[in-house]
């Protein structure tokens, strides 16, 4: 030890370094041996020259892989520049790229019937958009429904604890006195809010959307105030089912005769009406209905999965409600 | 001397409300318990919305536009303390370390 410091004093040797050393080695060779094959281990470790030329070709590799990154950052990167070269710039009246905007906005509500330009836009100019749209959400209440559904099939046994604090009626605070008389004040107002933007998105901003998306929050404040049992007794999976099912079919049916019957939908025969007025726009109102079905649906099928993994009633909740009433005499939670 | 008066109620009524809205900020910030940010989050959420709401009234005149901001009052006074106090029973329903917190009443 004495004469290792005495060493290092004088500058002969650096004991840190050579600790260093040995572990960069025995790092570096591990590396090596795992991307070698065991069959090359052998030759590897019975010839000493072989370790050279494995680094001097990890070398070479790391070269490689540096150069091919290179090239293809500055090659996407010359090819999204070229890109933007290439677009008009801000505020340039442009007849290229501003065609189909004046059309929009000049022949919008003669072509379409509606006031609001928008609506005309996304449920008649490019329906076939908004019809994919509208599927993406069924697709998505689809996917939670398989992952998160809890039927009579995946009730697995020996998990009723698990369940028990999943389901409804152990967070069940629809009992409380506050939150429903706020609720019995604001339901109808909220429902009625969300009903009055759907009906009227030809007219002034609003549709299926977001329409549908006031009502789904409405319903999901009606479940939560007075309970899940009673929006069971009107909304079951079946019924949901149903309403989704019919609002794309006949979104898809309507839309594809429009579509077929020709450009522009000139021979479809769908009567304009006088714009502004409630039955105006065409097929707008009746397409701003089933988007608005289709998504309220979406929003409290999310709601009703996440909470309690079913919509409706296709669950025995009758023994999950026994335990958890008892967990509420101890206070609402276990001790 | 009218419209001087009515600047410097509205000026002095906003200031108010932006003050509340500030100590909401801060508490909501610094309080590290879920119960003492509700706490703080109600101020702005009723007390700020108020002054600064009946300040745009008094400032607008009466008009139609002074009806509709008399219903957002309405609507935030029902709904804000309502979420406050749901916040507040999911919290006390869950949290099992809540004597940790809240020193609580023995139930009779």
């Amino acid at each position: 030890m004495r004469s290792l410091f005495r060493r290092w004093f004088y500058g002969e040797s650096d004991p840190i370094d050579d600790l260093l050393d040995v572990a960069r080695q025995e790092d570096l060779d591990r590396q090596t041996r795992k991307n070698i094959s065991k069959k090359n281990i052998r030759e590897y470790e019975a010839r000493p020259e072989a370790r050279l030329s494995v680094e001097r070709m990890r070398k070479r590799f790391r070269w490689i892989y540096l150069l091919t990154a290179i090239v293809c950052c500055v090659f996407l990167s010359y090819v999204l520049l070229y890109a933007v070269s290439s677009l008009p710039h801000l505020g340039e009246l442009n007849p290229r790229t501003e065609e189909v905007v004046n059309r929009y906005v000049e022949k919008g509500l003669e072509e379409t019937g509606a006031v609001n330009i928008v609506s005309g836009m996304i449920l008649d100019y490019r329906a076939f958009d908004t019809l994919g749209e509208s599927h993406v959400l069924f697709t998505a209440l689809i996917c939670v429904m398989i992952l998160l559904r809890i039927d009579s099939k995946n009730q697995r046994k020996g998990y009723e604890d698990y369940y028990t604090i999943r389901s409804d009626t152990y967070f069940d605070l629809s009992h409380d006195m506050i939150l429903r008389t706020i609720c019995r004040a604001l339901l109808p107002c909220i429902l009625l809010y969300g009903i009055y933007i759907l009906l009227n998105g030809q007219n002034s901003p609003g549709g299926g959307f977001s329409g549908g998306a006031v009502i789904g929050a409405g319903m999901i404040l009606f479940s939560a105030s007075y309970g899940m049992k009673t929006v069971d007794r009107f909304l079951t999976l079946k019924l949901c089912n149903i309403i989704t099912f019919v609002s794309l079919a006949f979104y898809s049916f309507a839309k594809g005769y429009v579509f077929f019957m020709g450009a522009n939908g000139l021979d479809a025969h769908i009567p304009k009406g006088t714009p502004g007025a409630i039955l105006s726009g065409g097929l707008i109102l009746p397409l701003d209905i089933a988007v608005g079905c289709v998504v309220s649906i979406t929003m409290f099928g999310f709601y009703s999965l996440f909470r309690r993994g079913s919509i409706g009633t296709d669950v025995d909740y009758s023994r999950i409600d026994n335990k958890s009433r008892r967990l509420r005499k101890t206070g609402g939670r276990k001790q | 001397m009218g419209e001087w008066i009515r600047f410097w109620l509205v000026a002095v009524i906003l200031a108010a409300g932006i003050i509340s809205f500030a100590l909401e900020v801060l508490g909501v910030f610094r309080f590290g318990y879920v119960l003492n940010r509700i706490h703080a989050a109600g101020i702005g959420d009723t007390m700020g919305i108020l002054l600064v709401v009946v300040a745009l009234m008094i400032a607008a005149g009466f008009s139609a536009v002074t009806l509709k901001l008399l219903l957002l009052i309405i609507f935030m006074w029902l709904t804000s303390p309502t979420s406050t106090h749901f916040l507040s029973m999911v919290e006390m329903n869950t949290n099992p370390y809540l004597e940790h917190h809240v020193h609580r009443r023995a139930e009779p």
